[in-house]
């Protein structure tokens, strides 16, 4: 039974399944067989506006104190009877359209974002999606509707990956759109400058966010496991190319993608973060591992 | 110092030391391209790192071709030389000692040049092992000596302790063929040792090319022996005769030009002339440096026949051969019996005055190489011709028929007659009674005023009565003769030796037994013509004279240097027999005398020391030829030449062989050889290792 859920998380079995909502769900029903359900903690109930009053409302929705100030009948409505409001902020660049064995950067992402969505929802909380490049190439606000899951779904699915990473000035925009507090997950490559990535991460937290980082990268990225003479073509930059050995700088590589991780982690940790370095060979519960224990 | 391998057909193997280059260069041909997303972190890696990896790149590329050239040297098996190096190490020795004992040899290193070469050559010999072999040479050689490698070392020195300086130059070429022969058989170690002064002569002589056999392979180590400082170089150039010839008692002239090799002026050398072992004369001279001096010696020679002689310089501290040998003939009187046929009271006016001048310029008895008696043609009757080589008959009318027949006897038997024409000359007389005596049948004379006298136009330089007209001087004075009288004459088939303007015949000659005729058709005073008044006359007279006598006798022979053929030539009656010959160390050798055209050829070879040889020839031999009965050979002028051939010089001269030159000092420290294998292993195991570590680095 063991080896059984573990075939739930594997990037490479995951890999084969070409429907997103088969497996988020596969992944997120596997992880929560393993754990105990956790009774949800409050309830919130935060006003959000007020409309008018039409037959089939209930009745003990009506303010009757607007009625009185305005004598008119009125709907308190609510926003979202959650205690969570998530965006899953997804990185669709070219340089996610990579996969060294198996699955792309990219569909390990979409995998995570999707049953991170699906985790959310299922818990009663709000998740909303916001996949970018260079650009925001789809926002989807959060909502805690059982079936909001489908537009989620389709949201990802509708969008590969394809051009320029500007993680920065992104993170700078949404966090501009982002009027409530909640919690901000964003799931990228990280190739962008790590001190603009930082600002717009920081934006989020000047506004009450929490914020949580996947770190997705492939195996190859990590190791750089190439041999013989290669010329390197960047999968964004058309111009960017380099011709080496790989062996003569497997070891300075290392050191030096290792350094870069262990700032984004110094800095996010600086910034009270959740940073996760994930690669697209590990087991997809090990990420959502991470989001439940974070979620308590 | 030096490194020889033992294997060097293995050193083609270093080609095989561009393989990583080839490699590496191939490896770069081939290139693979990759999508990747983290480019930009490779490009800082390989900025980071690319000082330090292009270095280990490169060092890494030059021990993997290190390992190579180690591989291969290990296999060609190194061996390390210090000093001359004595043989230690690296398999048995197969040496040829190459003696350099040319005559230079005498000269190098102050004097003791050949007691060092022999002490190294012992030396070398000492130093081989049970197992080793060798073979001891001269350089001296003729490359037909029958010589072998051996082991036994006493046997190896006794050979050497007979080597001797020779007298001429080393022959370089023989030696060295004769190495390479000894050294075709397979051993572990070959080596040829050249002792020499490095003389630039030897060396002159040879080229790679006469080589029959090289084996580049091989190496050649010159121990050279040295000089300490640049001596006194000089010698004997050449030695010639100053005058035309030489005669019993007759002044006697002999000239030496000495050569100066040296930078520093050769200063009151003594020159000293010596003939039959009696001292004649000695002079003192001063050589220019690199120049040359001549001394002319005066003096005579008492009894007709060979004579040996020898010019020798004496001086402290001079270097070079110093004794120089030649040969003298020197001719007996010859008597000239003179008929005049026109004698007056007045000796001037007689027909003979002129004649008799030329043949004995001074008058005096003994000054000339011709003793003339004058006898009027009353006396012809009763005149005995034996004691006379020649007899001249000037304007002489008619002959009375006793004294005919005696003249014709007289020719036939060897004696030589010279006939002037004059007014009283009858032609028919002389045209019955000498008949076919004569070259040519008179007919009239002819006369004319003195100013419309005919001049030559051509004369026979071929002859050996005219070759003196090759002097310009002789030749303009002969040619500016006026002849206004003359007898007219047929040539007998023979061709004019000398012609008139208008083609009448003034010289012809007839050979008549074994004796000469030559009839002159102008008179021999100044009746007909202006010649005795003339330079030309008096050489005229005496050539015609010497010619008619069985020809020039007289003469100095220079002599041939040493290893050089000497021919003597003989009648061809003579083939099939032999003559001897006594070297000057008292040696005698028989040579054969072989056919060659029309005449007897004996050929002389074995002349390897320097001094007078002595020739027995046939019976008859010396009569008939006038062939040598002595010659001197002398040592070769060049090799009194101390200069040495460079070392750059030498090794393209002996390329493709490799060369290389050791002073004999450092033959004398002795020296080591040490086998490079175990230490090349080292390091073509430490470099391999190297080599792995940093490959792994990468």
């Amino acid at each position: 039974m063991a080896d059984g859920r573990k075939n739930y998380f594997d990037p490479k079995v995951l890999a084969g399944i070409s429907n997103l909502a088969l497996r988020a769900r596969w992944v997120v029903e596997g992880l929560m067989s393993g754990v105990h359900k956790s009774r949800a903690k409050g309830f919130s109930v935060e006003f959000e506006e007020h409309r008018e009053y039409s037959p089939g409302d209930e009745i003990r929705r009506i303010d009757w104190k607007a009625l009185g100030k305005f004598d008119r009948y009125f709907i308190k409505e609510y926003e979202d009877e959650t205690n969570l409001r998530a965006y899953l902020l997804l990185d669709a660049s070219a340089s996610m359209n990579y996969a060294s064995d198996g699955i792309t950067k990219f569909d390990y992402a979409c995998t995570l974002t999707a049953s991170l969505a699906y985790l959310i929802l299922k818990q009663q909380d709000a998740a909303g999606v916001v996949t970018f490049s260079n650009r925001v190439e789809a926002f989807i606000p959060p909502r805690a509707k059982r079936d909001y899951l489908t537009q989620i779904l389709h949201a990802l699915e509708n969008r590969g990956p394809g051009g320029e990473t500007n993680v920065g000035k992104i993170l700078d925009d949404i966090a501009g759109q982002i009027k409530r507090r909640g919690l901000i997950i964003l799931v990228s490559d990280l190739l962008d400058e790590p001190a603009q990535i930082l600002k717009g991460l920081r934006q989020f937290r000047f506004k009450g966010n929490d914020v949580i980082v996947f770190h997705v990268m492939d195996p190859a990225e990590l190791n750089l496991p190439f041999d013989g003479n290669i010329l390197f073509e960047d999968l964004e930059a058309a111009n960017l190319r380099v011709m080496t050995d790989p062996r003569t700088i497997r070891t300075t590589y290392q050191q030096v993608i290792n350094e870069f991780i262990a700032d984004m982690r110094k800095q996010c940790h600086d910034n009270a973060i959740d940073y996760q370095l994930i690669s697209t060979a590990t087991p997809l519960d090990r990420a959502l591992a991470s989001y439940l224990s974070w979620r308590g | 110092m030096s490194v020889f391998f033992l294997y060097p057909a293995f050193l083609i193997g270093l080609l095989a030391a561009s393989l990583p280059i080839l490699i590496h260069l191939l490896n770069r041909r081939k290139l693979q391209r990759i999508q990747f997303p983290a480019v930009r972190f490779i490009l800082l890696s390989q900025k980071r790192i690319s000082r330090s990896y292009r270095l280990r790149h490169w060092l890494l590329l030059a021990l993997r071709t290190l390992a190579v050239v180690f591989l291969v040297l290990l296999l060609a098996n190194p061996i390390f030389q210090t000093g001359a190096g004595l043989f230690a190490g690296g398999g048995p020795v197969s040496l040829v000692v190459l003696l350099d004992n040319s005559l230079s040899m005498t000269w190098s290193s102050d004097g003791n040049g050949f007691k060092q070469a022999k002490d190294a050559a012992r030396l070398l010999i000492s130093a081989l092992n049970d197992d080793d072999r060798a073979a001891l040479l001269p350089t001296n050689i003729t490359g037909k000596e029958n010589v072998r490698l051996k082991s036994q070392k006493d046997v190896l020195t006794r050979e050497l302790d007979a080597i001797e300086i020779a007298d001429g130059t080393a022959n370089l070429t023989a030696a060295l063929e004769k190495a390479y022969e000894l050294l075709s058989e397979p051993a572990g170690q070959k080596e040829i040792r050249l002792i020499t002064d490095m003389g630039l002569t030897g060396w002159d002589r040879f080229s790679v090319a006469a080589l029959k056999r090289v084996d580049p392979s091989i190496p050649v180590k010159l121990i050279r022996v040295g000089r300490k400082e640049q001596p006194l170089n000089g010698s004997i150039k050449e030695i010639r005769l100053g005058g035309q010839t030489v005669g019993v008692n007759l002044p006697l002239q002999i000239e030496a030009t000495l050569s100066n090799f040296g930078d520093k002026e050769i200063e009151d050398v003594l020159v000293q002339l010596s003939i039959d072992g009696q001292n004649k004369e000695q002079k003192l001279a001063t050589v220019p440096p690199k120049g040359e001096t001549s001394v002319s010696f005066q003096t005579r020679v008492g009894q007709a026949g060979a004579h040996g002689g020898q010019v020798s310089l004496k001086k402290e501290g001079l270097a070079g051969n110093t004794v120089t040998g030649f040969t003298l003939d020197a001719q007996d009187k010859l008597k000239v019996l003179v008929v005049d046929g026109d004698p007056q009271t007045s000796l001037v006016q007689s027909e003979s005055f002129f004649l008799s001048r030329a043949l004995n310029p001074a008058g005096e008895q003994g000054s000339s190489l011709f003793l003339p008696t004058v006898i009027v043609p009353d006396a012809l009757n009763s005149a005995a011709l034996d004691p006379y080589q020649v007899v001249i008959l000037c304007n002489v009318a008619v002959l009375p028929d006793a004294f005919a027949a005696n003249l014709q006897n007289f020719v036939r038997q060897g004696g030589g007659l010279l006939i002037f024409s004059g007014d009283k000359i009858q032609p028919d007389n002389y045209n019955q009674k000498l008949a076919q005596s004569l070259p040519a049948d008179l007919r009239e004379k002819k006369t004319g005023p003195e100013a419309n006298g005919e001049k030559i136009d051509k004369f026979d330089l071929a002859h050996p009565a005219l070759q003196i007209f090759t002097d310009p001087i002789l030749s303009d004075s002969l040619k500016s003769s006026r002849f206004w009288g003359y007898t007219r004459a047929n040539p007998r088939g023979k061709t004019a030796l000398i012609s008139l303007a208008n083609g009448d015949p003034l010289l012809l000659e007839q050979k008549i037994g074994a004796g000469r005729v030559i009839l002159v058709t102008t008179s021999a005073d100044r009746d007909w013509s202006d010649l005795p008044l003339k330079t030309a006359y008096l050489p005229l007279l005496q050539s015609l004279g010497q010619h008619l006598a069985g020809g020039k006798r007289g003469h100095l022979d220079a002599g041939t240097p040493v290893n050089a053929a000497k021919e003597i030539s003989l009648p061809p009656g003579f083939v099939g027999k032999s003559l001897r010959v006594t070297k000057p160390n008292k040696q005698d050798t028989e040579v054969p005398i072989v056919g060659e055209k029309d005449r007897a050829l004996a050929t002389i070879t074995d002349n390897d020391r320097a001094g007078i040889y002595r020739v027995v020839l046939p019976a008859g031999a010396a009569k008939e030829s006038g062939a040598p009965q002595i010659y001197a050979v002398n040592r070769p002028f060049l090799e009194s030449r101390l200069e040495e051939i460079s070392e750059r010089e030498l090794q393209a001269k002996l390329a493709p062989i490799r060369a290389e030159v050791i002073p004999i000092e450092a033959l004398k420290e002795g020296g080591k050889r040490t086998d490079l294998a175990l230490p090349l292993l080292a390091l073509l195991i430490m470099t391999l290792l190297a080599e792995g570590w940093l490959g792994q680095r990468f």
